[in-house]
């Protein structure tokens, strides 16, 4: 067989070339076997980049195509369609990372950095070569979205599909919806009454047929796949097993519970914001309250900044200022992080009305003394340049949100990861924050990350935007990465059978010969059986022993030439 | 009816439309520049990761422009709008770009023969390019433009060289401008934001003192496609600088000129400190900031990282002017530390960068007129309800992006997929 | 004598271990150049062949990098993998070769800098170990 290869290395800007030579590399491509043009481009990923490389394959008349460039991770389907415009069956397209892998990890070593993505097109062009067209099948989605979490962002991503006509399940461990919006009174910048906020959501929920809460209840396991996800409901009835197309985790937040700074714990007067919130909402007014800020974060070991915590206590400290002509409200502070436009505003009408605002600096933090039924707050005023006694008859504590007890229990349920704090990591920083990488799992609301009220509720919509999509398109695509048998070596051993995690491989009679069969929907294409076989006899499309191998062949061969 | 009108070819933008795309909804994108990508296409680098900005919006434009349900209308405008839920009549008016699109295979050589030559908007003016031209090298659609206002053939004088070179015959200098009228069921306002014209404060020097530039400015010159190929360099003798200072809230939090906080400058100054110090080994990066605004993820450890590994220097303080030293290269910072024992202080630096406040697209005013939506005091589009969050004060007509108030990268894509959700909601659900 | 530049093959699962490279370069954490990854789905599909050949070809050091225990994409992939890969070194061993030359790791997609750590410390335990003596029947 004639094969073609067109080998296409990206400059990525600065990105790969600061360290790479990429002129180097495409010489170098050039010498390799079947490679049949080489070339590169400022930025492959570009309308122009790839233009060329798809002009290329028609001038060339490649039948395979490599590019060097960044992760496929996210940018593999958009070359795979420059392919398949080109003509080219999109499976025999290879990505060689030189960026991630290589560029930005060597920056400081260009002659290494070269010379190691030389080697790992040499292992890319080696696999090309022994790639094979391949077709994709197509599965169905179930209908019906499963929301874990009854939160703010839970409940909205739950009106937001029922309101687009998908079938949804709500599943919140506690008997009330509305997580921490029903321990606060009113949500600040806007000042909107919380529980009347909840109840409106709520409503519109229960009157829809297609809604299904399920109170007291803990999703306890998660089978399958995007499309065809089988959730385990524990709740007050046993386990119930719902279907569903699409997951979204909403399992929002809660406050760090003081471990003895400034007192809490020892004198009464020392709360949290939540605590606060409390007695706000039995009609407490306390007069004399000194707020401190970025208790227990922004420093080591918690370092995050939590967002929420300064509109808070910017909302409370106006709230109270108003309440009384005779207050004396203070707050002590690092920053006041009131980012953006309704913030910034309660910042200032919170300073105009009357509350003081002191800056403290970690060197020297405040410390709180008691005095009799009162306490005293005695801080070095970085602006002023001197120390203060505050008297207080309440001390609110700003403390950083933290991801709830269970979430790595749900982490690992739907095997998707988390960050350093337990927050979920999703897909993509950047672009995708409401995607995990796993499809068809979704993620909003401060269980991703500490936000705000009306972000969390934005964020539901969004997540319900996102899981809407394949359960409205009805299908979704099966990746030809799935495993197949050859009958002809498969001894019928039944090995494969026993290591696949989804029961997808069966024994089965062809004309007389008992051999292993792989249904193809229940593939989900992880290899395990490939390996699990001791006659070769079952490999996996894209990931075949043989190009493995070859690339382990490329890679010794470029290594021994590198050495001599 | 399942179509929706998309105003606004930037990140926002093109996450509302691919993601209603996706959703099964006909969707009309519709793009004021020639091409699709906005303020993030110029980016060099995004925070907190330092991922490239143009890697990974690069994908997504490309995905606009081949996916079956999105119409593309770039170098468009909306004209007008009648009717109202579910209903709306939209009118595009597809300016005139002179070139057919259908033939033009944006190859450039027309551009390389052009003699006329015009500031760059997407280089911010730092370089300049031809009367006919492609906005930047990754453009989508990426098909070129004469821009007619110096196009010396369109003017009247005497030149048609670009016509002579095109092969594809692709130049029309009689084309005009069409008109497009469609209906649709909901319209997204996705305008984005533009940088407050930092020289009509003085103070700060923008446009006396050469070394002075904008954040945008400099972000054009630490990209490796921009003037300078990546390489950092003052405007007055081309140097590598080596003392840049940033300063912050240029025109924000200021209540003289707009109050609110704009969001994003704390991280991406941060940034751009790291990147100058990447791009300049031994530069030392000055910060001067009001409050260190680190509110998302991963973005209190960007600033420890600036502080601890590039030895970036943050200053509490915002600097009362600057001025021109003798040499006339670099500028002096007049500042005074914090406390009440403060003194002043004058310190010169290579280059100083100003981070200007950023204000509503300056489109938001006539556009929520032809709309008939409310914009807030400080001009951005009125969200009235917080439990709505993308709902603008007329029913149907969604807002997402920095157009609603100051918001960051991710915030826009998931305020863009929200509106998405918004849309599919009114359209396919009884919330009418 | 010039200076051992170690060979080094990793096979790094999609969505764990290849995502956790994926951040340390995202995290521009620096890590010696001698670590070439090929990318499988998943780590319970890596052959002990393919560690052999790799090994009997001269490469220096091979990787398995998997999700961590109960973090697998795949439900349980990694469980084989954590029983095959100590097998694999045990016949390695066998037949005279440093099974330190293999190693099994688990980095999640979340941690880049486990990632650099492993790569810091495996090139530096494989230039102890000297260079394989496979490499010189290659030659």
């Amino acid at each position: 067989m004639m094969v073609r290869i067109g080998v296409f290395i990206c400059h990525c800007g600065h990105n790969i070339a600061s360290a790479v030579d990429v002129e180097e590399v495409v010489e170098y491509a050039k010498t390799l076997p079947w490679v049949a043009h080489a070339g590169h481009n400022l930025y492959s990923c570009s309308e122009e980049g790839l233009g060329s490389i798809k002009r290329s394959i028609t001038e060339n008349k490649l039948d395979r195509v490599v590019v060097a460039a960044c992760t496929p991770r996210t940018h593999e389907p958009l070359f795979r369609r420059a392919c398949e415009q080109a003509g080219i069956n999109k499976y025999l397209f290879e990505f060689v990372n030189i960026r991630e892998h290589c560029s930005w990890i060597h920056a400081k070593e260009p002659k290494e950095a070269t010379e190691k993505a030389k080697k790992l097109v040499a292992m890319g062009v080696a696999k090309a070569a022994l790639l094979k067209p391949q077709t994709e099948s197509e599965a169905g989605v179930i209908p019906t979205a499963v929301v874990i979490g009854g939160g703010i962002s839970g409940l909205v991503a739950a009106a937001s599909l029922v309101e687009q006509g998908i079938e949804t399940h709500l599943v919140e461990q506690t008997d009330r919806l509305g997580g921490l919006l029903c321990d606060i009174t009113t949500i600040g910048p806007e000042g909107r009454h919380a529980r009347t906020l909840v109840k409106d959501v709520v409503q519109k929920l229960e009157a829809s047929p297609k809604t299904h809460i399920h109170r007291k209840a803990r999703v306890s396991d998660v089978k399958g796949f995007i499309g065809s996800f089988e959730v385990t409901i524990e709740g007050c009835d046993g386990p119930t097993k719902v279907p569903a197309g699409a997951i979204i985790v909403a399992t929002g937040t809660r406050e760090f519970a003081p471990t003895g700074e400034y007192g809490f714990g020892e004198h009464p007067q020392v709360i949290t914001q939540l605590e606060l919130e409390r007695k706000l909402a039995m009609g407490e007014k306390p007069k004399r309250v000194v707020f401190i800020t970025c208790v227990g974060s922004r420093q080591p070991g918690r370092e995050y900044c939590s967002r929420v915590c300064c509109n808070v206590t910017l909302k409370n400290a106006l709230a109270l200022s108003k309440a009384s002509p005779d207050s004396r409200i203070r707050v002590i502070h690092r920053d006041i992080m009131s980012s953006g436009s309704a913030a910034e505003k309660l910042y200032k009408e919170t300073s105009d009305s009357g509350v003081r605002f002191l800056r403290y600096g970690l060197e020297r933090p405040p410390e709180v003394v008691s005095d009799g039924d009162r306490v005293n707050v005695i801080v070095y005023d970085e602006t002023l340049d001197e120390v203060v006694s505050l008297d207080a008859d309440l001390v609110v504590l700003a403390v950083p949100m933290l991801p709830p007890d269970d979430s790595e229990v749900t982490g690992k349920l739907l095997k998707v990861p988390r960050d350093k704090f337990g927050f979920f990591l999703e897909a993509h920083v950047k672009l995708r924050p409401v995607e995990f990488a796993t499809d068809g799992v979704f993620i909003c609301g401060s269980a991703r990350w500490p936000v705000n009220a009306r972000e969390c509720i934005w964020q539901g919509m969004a997540a319900a935007a996102k899981a809407s999509i394949p359960i409205k398109e009805g299908k979704v695509v099966i990746q030809a990465i799935t495993a197949e048998v050859d009958p002809e070596k498969c001894a019928a051993c039944g090995n494969c059978v026993l290591a696949c995690p989804y029961e997808a491989i069966e024994i089965v009679d062809q004309d007389g010969n008992r051999a292993a069969k792989v249904n193809e929907a229940q593939c989900k294409g992880c290899g395990t059986c490939v390996a699990a076989c001791h006659n070769d006899a079952v490999s996996q499309k894209g990931f075949t022993s043989g190009q493995l191998g070859a690339m382990i062949d490329a890679l010794v061969k470029a290594s021994l030439e590198g050495s001599r | 009816m399942r179509r929706v009108v998309v105003i606004g070819g930037g990140i926002a933008g093109i996450q509302a439309s691919l993601d209603l795309a996706d959703r099964g909804f006909e969707v009309h994108l519709v793009e004021k520049s020639p091409s699709i990508g906005g303020h993030m296409a110029q980016l060099d680098k995004t925070f907190p990761t330092n991922d490239c900005s143009m890697c990974i919006l690069s994908p997504k434009m490309i995905m606009c422009a081949d996916h079956a349900n999105i119409k593309l209308h770039a170098y468009s405008e909306i004209e007008e709008v009648s009717g109202n839920f579910p209903e709306f009549k939209v009118t595009i008016k597809e300016k005139a770009r002179y070139v057919d699109v259908k033939k033009c295979t944006g190859c450039g050589d027309c551009i390389a023969k052009c003699p006329v030559k015009v500031p760059w908007e997407f280089e911010e003016g730092l370089v300049k390019r031809k009367a006919v031209y492609l906005p930047f090298p990754q453009a989508v659609p990426r098909k070129v433009t004469i821009d007619g206002d110096h196009c010396r053939t369109i003017q009247g004088k005497k030149c048609g060289v670009c016509k002579k070179i095109c092969q594809a015959g692709a130049i029309d200098y009689e084309q005009e401008d069409s008109i497009v009228e469609l209906d649709a069921a909901c319209i997204i306002v996705a305008i984005g934001f533009e940088l407050m014209d930092a020289s009509v404060m003085s103070q700060y020097g923008l446009g006396v003192c050469k070394d002075v530039v904008t954040s945008l400015q400099l972000e054009r010159i630490l990209s490796a496609s921009g003037p300078t190929g990546g390489h950092l360099t003052r405007h007055s003798d081309n140097m590598e600088p080596k003392k840049l200072a940033f300063i912050q809230c240029v025109g924000s939090r200021d209540a003289h000129m707009h109050g609110y906080c704009s969001s994003v400058c704390c991280m991406y100054a941060t940034k751009e400190s790291i990147l100058a110090r990447e791009h300049a080994p031994g530069l030392e990066a000055t910060i001067f900031y009001m409050d260190m605004r680190a509110t998302g993820k991963g973005f209190q450890e960007f600033v420890s990282r600036a502080k601890q590994n590039y030895g970036v220097r943050y200053i509490r303080s915002r600097p009362a002017n600057v001025q021109l030293p003798a040499g006339g290269n670099g500028v002096l910072v007049n500042y005074e530390t914090s406390g009440l024992s403060g003194e002043s202080v004058t310190e010169e630096f290579d280059m100083l960068v100003l981070c200007p406040a950023l204000i509503p697209s300056k489109d938001a005013g006539k556009l929520a007129e032809i709309l008939g939506i409310d914009l807030d005091e400080d001009g951005f589009i009125d969200m009235p309800d917080m439990a709505r969050p993308v709902d603008t004060s007329r029913k149907g007509v969604l807002a997402c992006g920095f157009v609603s108030g100051p918001i960051d990268i991710p915030d826009s894509v998931s305020q863009a997929s929200a509106a998405a959700a918004r849309a599919a909601e009114l359209v396919d659900g009884g919330d009418r | 004598m010039t200076e051992f530049k170690p060979t080094i093959l990793a096979f790094c699962c999609n969505w764990c271990s290849y995502a956790g490279a994926d951040l340390a370069g995202v995290n521009r954490l620096q890590m010696p150049p001698n670590v070439h990854v090929i990318r499988v789905m998943c780590s319970a599909s890596v052959k002990p062949e393919y560690v052999f050949k790799a090994i009997s070809q001269g490469v220096d050091g091979v990787l398995v990098l998997g999700c961590h225990i109960g973090d697998c994409h795949y439900l349980t992939g990694n469980h084989r993998t954590a029983k095959r890969i100590p097998v694999t070194k045990k016949i390695l061993h066998d037949v005279g070769i440093d099974d330190r030359r293999v190693r099994l790791d688990w980095v999640s997609a979340a941690e880049g800098e486990k990632f650099q750590q492993v790569i810091i410390e495996f090139v530096a335990e494989i230039k102890t170990l000297g260079p394989n003596p496979q490499r010189e029947v290659n030659m």
